[in-house]
């Protein structure tokens, strides 16, 4: 392909919109912030039975990691979508497929960061928390999870991170997102580089943003 | 809504697609490795310039926290349409794949092999500059070859994020084993079946390079322990 014309730098296309692709970029943040709570949710309880000791829990679990952490985002997207949609007959609307997509990919993740958590918990705080009358529940929530908590935050908060650029995916499956207005624009006005580069800006903002609150989370929580 | 709509499975449409199957895995493989060998490069020579002291130093800094932040699927479509556009650069969908690609896990790899070369005690740098080595073959006769072994597993380990981020190429028409998949979808009507299919493909490879990258660590580990 031979471009006649050299390309005319129009920022106006992005300035002009620039609510637009705030609202945009507010849809990748709060899908992401979904997907991300549910993955800890699943990811919790998936640690929970995997170190439960009992294989009929862990093998499974073990399994349901392995293939959540080896398969691509996009192929998820897509299977949830048409795939399950096709054969149970339940529509999911795109919000709730990319949702689910990000809240399986990242319980692979949130899995072995709990699990990692819960392991790093000295076997005498628990053997103390017993002895001392607490019931197996109040142990947990009171001795071993608070505990587990400081050290599960920044590996939680750059999975975070990693689901937000996972994220921008949505727009294949037409999430009305930062992405998919850039998309959209670019086939109406022809402004790919503008509105690609806005795009990049806001996600790289975003993301660095986000990893400099999970760094001095870091610091913070860091046991002196 | 019809929940639980009867559904009849037909698994035949998978073996009648094998030779797609195999055209785009030949693509997404020869992609992957592509990247892989020059963001291997690319990682090295950016760790290098990070780890340089004043404004040098700071530019390295920079790539890696851009680079790390973007997603594959915005740089893909910034590095195929905008900048294809803007400087009038005609690239093919897998030349566009591949430096996407490349740059992206670049970033990475250099924060790999920066923490390797710096785990590498500085009594090692010493003792080869006093014995009079000079400055470049101290760091590819003692510090690199020692970085390497420690680097080795996590930058084959960064090898499975590259196979799974391949198959965005597919959105730029890229005909990797995804969009041959996505073809065939709408060939078919079949997406379950596909996407199944597809997603099985993509975790073998990724459990292959990962236990390599698990072999590799323990028997480069052996001398350490």
């Amino acid at each position: 392909m031979i471009f006649l014309v050299t390309y005319n730098f129009d920022w106006s296309v992005v300035t002009d919109r620039w609510r637009l692709f705030v609202e945009g970029a507010w849809v990748d943040l709060w899908v992401a912030s979904i997907g991300f709570a549910l993955a800890c949710a699943l990811g919790l309880l998936n640690a929970l039975l995997r170190t439960s000791g009992l294989p009929v829990f862990a093998v499974p679990s073990f399994l349901y990691v392995q293939v959540m952490r080896g398969v691509p985002l996009y192929v998820l997207v897509l299977w949830v979508y048409f795939g399950v949609a096709n054969i149970t007959g339940i529509t999911f609307t795109s919000f709730q497929a990319i949702i689910i997509a990000l809240a399986l990919t990242g319980s692979g993740y949130t899995t072995e960061i709990f699990r990692a958590g819960l392991g790093a918990i000295d076997r005498g705080q628990t053997e103390a928390a017993r002895s001392i009358g607490l019931s197996r529940v109040r142990t947990y929530g009171h001795v071993i999870l608070p505990q587990a908590f400081r050290i599960v935050v920044p590996p939680l908060g750059n999975t975070f991170v990693g689901l937000l650029k996972g994220a921008t995916i949505m727009a294949v499956i037409a999430v009305p997102d930062m992405v998919f207005l850039a998309n959209e624009l670019n086939v109406t006005l022809f402004t790919p580089f503008e509105v690609f580069a806005a795009v990049a800006l806001l996600l790289v903002v975003m993301v660095l943003f986000f990893s400099a609150v999970v760094y001095l989370l870091e610091r913070r929580l860091r046991i002196a | 809504m019809h929940v639980f709509l009867t559904y009849s499975y037909d698994w035949s449409v998978i073996p009648r697609s094998l030779v797609f199957f195999e055209r785009g895995l030949g693509v997404t493989v020869r992609i992957t490795v592509i990247s892989v060998v020059f963001s291997l490069v690319l990682g090295l020579v950016v760790a290098l310039v990070r780890m340089m002291p004043g404004p040098i130093g700071l530019i390295g800094f920079l790539y890696v926290q851009v680079f790390r932040a973007l997603s594959l699927y915005v740089y893909i479509l910034f590095v195929y349409f905008g900048i294809a556009a803007a400087f009038q650069i005609d690239f093919d969908p897998i030349t566009a794949g591949v430096i996407s690609l490349t740059l992206l896990n670049s970033a990475y790899m250099a924060e790999i092999y920066r923490s390797a070369i710096q785990a590498i005690d500085p009594g090692q740098r010493e003792a080869a500059r006093s014995l009079g080595l000079g400055s470049i073959s101290t760091f590819s006769n003692v510090t690199f070859p020692q970085a390497w072994r420690i680097a080795l597993p996590s930058l084959v380990n960064q090898f499975t994020d590259i196979i799974k981020d391949s198959a965005i190429v597919a959105v730029i028409g890229t005909p990797d084993l995804m969009y041959q998949t996505i073809e065939r979808v709408s060939f078919y009507q079949r997406p379950f079946e596909f996407y199944t299919t597809v997603a099985g493909i993509y975790l073998v490879m990724v459990i292959i390079v990962a236990q390599l990258a698990a072999r590799l660590e323990k028997r480069l580990g052996r001398h350490l322990a």
